[in-house]
């Protein structure tokens, strides 16, 4: 049979009534607890998983395909409409998503990211079944030098979404950089910053300092405007869903987002956050309408979440053409695919097609699924929005502490929760953004331990950085986008671009 | 009244014993790595064989399991269903993270699986042998980079064993640590290091697959399957495994102690168990009893002089 | 990148005492790190970085922008801030340390109930002996749902024991 013919039989069987039931199931589950911030779709998948060893094998993969996407999706929800993003790949969404949603416009950001994800899903399966070869022997050529030289290309772009004031954006980062270092040196296995507190072993869990920075931080300073502003948030301010400009500022950061998400998911040491990160900064150096980027632009949305969802379906290129379990998520899959009398590995397409293409089959109905149950809710979910203050705010720290409490049920995990709240609190007041501290804490330890893996493989030649052909590509790019704006500024075309540097919060 | 009702309510649930047989099984690791897949298997194995109706899984992750165990020693004293998940690389992080609390804070119950270390190079690689490797490593030790997990877990101490074994300093090897399998085994694919050392099971595709040669293993036996040489075999005096225990709460008395073991021992002979020791390509190194206790003495012992070797614990 | 605001008008001649303490505050982060890093054996290997390169050069970073920081100040470049008010901020905190603390003890739902009850307090609905019980019963519904039909582990008090 044919490449074709085994994606066919595939969507045949996981067409039938019985299967769209399990996927339809799978997603809401799914999306229920990814929906949880500090809850990302590894415990979600972890938790889950044994509800589909008592169905069929069809109908268990195809219930695990909706668990698993669900479990991606379901952090954007919370993203645009409370501040909270539900896991590390959405935090960028928050950023313009909830300006959006404060804007009456929370619809349009809602479908922005289900039909983008929908999209990013659709092409990205794709290229999972056609081209999965290609892209892992891409993967592979990237060692620690290359990482490296991306991670400093992802420093150079993140740092246009650092708001107004270099000072205090570069304050922010470094803050982020400062925390972290906290916990065991991975290379070396000593304890940086942990001031003998075995809790503080492992570093700073990303999720924790975004929920406290975003939720928490956000609810003491809306609190401490007193009563002010009015009572609640006005839900709706035109159409529900997307209109006209909408859809045509979005499908191309939906490309984008795929185009950047996909590879970068499919890589070793990539990261779903890392691809959102280069996705926003893309799309608001290429946007047209600069000024709203800070205050609720769509294609910060749309290409943001667009490469999460890509990256969701990048990750099983290694771990199917492999057998190479890349992230948290995909390493619960390989367990949960085993079951399933299935060993990824670099022979499973030539010795288990049906399967392989059963899991696509899968997954494409589970993300069309999952647009099916999000495009609907959407009007309910802006609802949500319309709960006076008091008690839309009391919900939120319900569900951010229930993530945290969730997923690692310790009392010093809550106490550097409130910690840094009180941080992003203060941040707050005193116009500090707070996006980069997330960043710094993310992509601080990778690129410090890509690059002492690099030099510690090259017996300390500091050469061997730049002699790689695809690090000095991405090291010149991090140079040309660093470069360009000052050059630009010193031609007097700098009114221009303090104007793009919109406000952040 | 309602102060009354409260109050009922109050006493009569402190009153009640963490009633019925619900085991609660601690993974003191993140979701996907091999304690949260025992700690699962466990769960689904207790509950399918009947021997507890409802287990419920926690994951406390960090710092080899350290953070875990000291949650768990402290929180469930006393706990007769309480269980926590461990291994060698547990025994590791105690000593390099210089634990408060260590394995003698919780009963020990059994040892349940095993995993042999596995060397591997690329399939391009000019090393053809474990003579090959020693060579090169006594040429110039710098030039070898090795690519497994944490610093001072298994495949780090499995690293240091081989040099010592060889003849070369254990201080001098080029250790590269990865994040999880997955990026090691990418990173050993890509031929971004010499070597690779991780468990069998991480390579067991890509050296059928042919990608990767497998140089030797570390276990006593030959993995079936494979004609890879054992480590002694190559003329290298290092035997390791990377098994896998399940420990219970401190402070029990004797007759709880008897009881959890004959449950896990239920469990481990059961016919559930077995298959999935079979899908999961785990060895069955059931031990338990007072062999277990000395046996675990004794590898507490050995992992510490090596580390010391290596120049992870001073 | 961005620039300064030119904005002139806003500016205010006199410094800001709380930028200082800001700057003071990244100093003492920088202490601690440099000090941190100080101890670290460089037991690198083979990479001239060690474990304690990159912390001594964020501290160092730290301390110049400490000193950015206070000739902004000077130069009057601070953003004024709105006035904040207290109480509400005092609330919140509370109703978190509050849960933290009564977590293990009084289980989920009281707990969260609590930090529910004292966040709406914070937004002005001050009528606790409402909005506490709504709070435990909204917080055990989470939990038979999280807890009871998801499996999540979340800390069982003697309300929740009444549903096991």
């Amino acid at each position: 049979m044919s490449t074709f013919e085994f994606l066919l039989q595939g969507l045949l069987v996981a067409a039938q009534p019985m299967n769209l039931l399990y996927a339809l199931i799978g997603v809401t589950l799914g999306t229920a607890v990814g929906v949880l911030p500090g809850i990302g779709p590894a415990l979600t998948v972890a938790l889950l998983l044994p509800v589909t060893y008592r169905l069929d094998p069809a109908g268990s993969l195809i219930m695990f395909a909706g668990i698993y996407y669900g479990g991606m999706y379901g952090g954007s929800t919370t993203s645009i409409l409370l501040n909270t993003p539900g896991e590390s790949s959405s935090i960028v969404t928050a950023l313009e998503g909830n300006k959006m949603a404060r804007a009456g416009r929370g619809g349009p950001a809602l479908a922005t990211a289900a039909i983008g994800s929908f999209v990013a899903g659709l092409i990205a399966t794709f290229g999972l079944a056609f081209i999965a070869p290609v892209i892992v022997k891409l993967a592979l050529v990237f060692g620690p030098r290359e990482y490296f030289a991306l991670m400093v290309l992802a420093f150079v772009t993140v740092s246009s979404a650092f708001g107004d004031s270099t000072l205090r954006g570069l304050t922010s980062l470094f803050i982020g950089l400062a925390l972290s270092i906290i916990g065991i040196d991975q290379l070396t296995g000593q304890t940086r910053l942990a001031f003998g507190v075995p809790d503080l072993l492992d570093g700073v869990e990303v999720t924790t300092l975004a929920v406290a920075m975003f939720a928490i931080g956000e609810t003491l300073f809306i609190a401490a405007q007193g009563n002010t502003g009015p009572d609640k948030v006005e839900a709706v301010k035109g159409s529900v869903w997307m209109n006209a400009a909408d859809w045509a500022r979005s499908w191309k950061p939906w490309l984008r987002g795929t185009l950047i998400g996909f590879p970068i998911g499919a890589m070793p040491a990539g990261g779903a956050e890392i691809g959102t990160f280069l996705s926003y900064a893309t799309e608001k150096r290429l946007t047209k309408h600069p000024e709203e980027f800070g205050n609720g632009a769509i294609e910060g949305v749309a290409g943001p979440e667009a490469a999460n969802n890509a990256s969701a379906a990048g990750t099983l290129v290694p771990l199917l053409t492999l057998g190479l379990p890349t992230t948290a998520t995909a390493a619960i899959m390989l367990a949960g695919f085993q079951q399933y009398g299935l060993q990824p590995g670099p022979l499973l397409f030539a010795t288990n097609p049906q399967l392989v293409w059963g899991l696509i089959a899968s997954l494409l109905i589970a993300n069309f699924m999952l647009l099916v149950l999000n495009l609907p809710l959407v009007g309910l979910w802006v609802r949500l929005l319309t709960i006076p203050k008091p008690w839309l705010y009391a919900g939120i720290l319900l569900f951010a502490t229930l993530g945290t409490i969730g997923a690692n049920p310790s009392v010093f995990e809550l106490g550097m929760l409130l910690a840094f709240g009180l941080l992003g609190y203060a941040m707050r007041v005193f116009g500090y953004p707070i996006a980069p501290v997330v960043v710094g804490l993310i992509l601080g330890p990778l690129a410090e331990q890509q690059l002492r893996r690099a030099l510690a493989i090259s017996q300390g030649d500091f050469t061997v950085l730049f002699t790689s052909p695809i690090a000095a590509v991405l090291l010149t790019i991090a140079a040309l986008a660093f470069i360009v704006p000052l050059i630009l500024r010193a031609r007097g075309k700098g009114e221009v671009l303090s104007q793009m540097a919109a406000e952040e919060d | 009244m309602k102060h009354v009702f409260i109050a009922t309510l109050l006493a009569g649930s402190i009153a009640l014993p963490a009633y019925a047989a619900d085991y609660t099984i601690m993974a003191p690791a993140a979701p996907g790595g091999g304690w949260d897949q025992t700690a699962r298997s466990l769960q689904t194995t207790m509950q399918q064989e009947g021997i507890s109706k409802n287990v419920q899984v926690i994951n406390v992750p960090g710092a080899g399991g350290t953070i875990g165990l000291a949650q768990f020693a402290s929180q469930q004293k006393g706990n007769a269903h309480a269980l926590i998940v461990g291994g060698y690389v547990m025994v590791g992080a105690i000593l390099t993270n210089k634990a408060p609390v260590t394995l003698k804070d919780v009963t020990p119950i059994a040892r349940l699986t095993g995993e042999n270390e596995a060397i591997v190079v690329p399939a391009s690689s000019p090393l053809k042998s474990v003579k090959d490797l020693v060579e090169a490593l006594k040429k110039n030790p710098g030039s070898v980079s090795w690519g497994g997990g944490s610093a001072g877990g298994v495949d780090h101490i499995t690293a240091g064993l081989i040099a010592k074994a060889a003849g070369v300093d254990p201080t001098k090897i080029n250790y590269i640590a990865f994040s999880g399998g997955g990026e090691a085994l990418a990173a050993i694919l890509g031929a971004q290091v010499t070597v690779g050392i991780s468990g069998y099971g991480e390579f067991e595709g890509q050296v059928k697959a042919g990608t990767l040669r497998l140089l030797a293993t570390s276990g006593e036996q030959r993995i079936p399957g494979t004609d890879a040489p054992t480590l002694k075999e190559a003329g290298l005096d290092v035997a390791v495994q990377n098994w896998r225990m399940v420990a219970a709460a401190p402070g029990l008395t004797p007759e709880q102690k008897a009881a959890v073991t004959a449950d896990v021992k239920k469990l481990a002979t059961s016919k559930t168990w077995q298959e999935t020791l079979k899908t999961k390509g785990w060895q069955d190194t059931y031990l338990d009893g007072d062999a277990f206790t000395t046996q675990l003495s004794k590898e507490i012992a050995a992992t510490e002089a090596i580390l010391k070797d290596i120049g992870l614990v001073k | 990148m961005s620039q300064e605001p030119l904005n002139t008008q806003a500016k205010e001649r006199r410094p800001e005492w709380a930028a200082f303490g800001i700057a003071a505050i990244l100093v003492a982060i920088a202490a601690v790190i440099l000090l941190d890093a100080s101890r670290l054996r460089e037991v690198s290997g083979y990479s001239p970085v060690g474990p304690g390169t990159v912390p001594m050069a964020i501290g160092v970073i730290l301390l110049l922008l400490a000193a950015w920081t206070v000739i902004a100040a000077i130069r009057g470049d601070f953003p004024e801030r709105e006035r904040q008010e207290l109480p509400p901020v005092i609330w919140i905190v509370g109703g978190l340390a509050a849960q933290m603390l009564l977590l293990n003890i009084a289980g989920f739902s009281i707990a969260t109930g609590v930090l529910f009850a004292a966040t709406a307090a914070g937004f002005g609905k001050r009528r606790l002996w409402v909005s506490l019980p709504v709070g435990i019963v909204l917080c055990l519904v989470v939990w038979l749902i999280f807890a009871g039909l998801l499996q999540l582990s979340l800390p069982a008090g003697p309300i929740e024991r009444l549903f096991q």
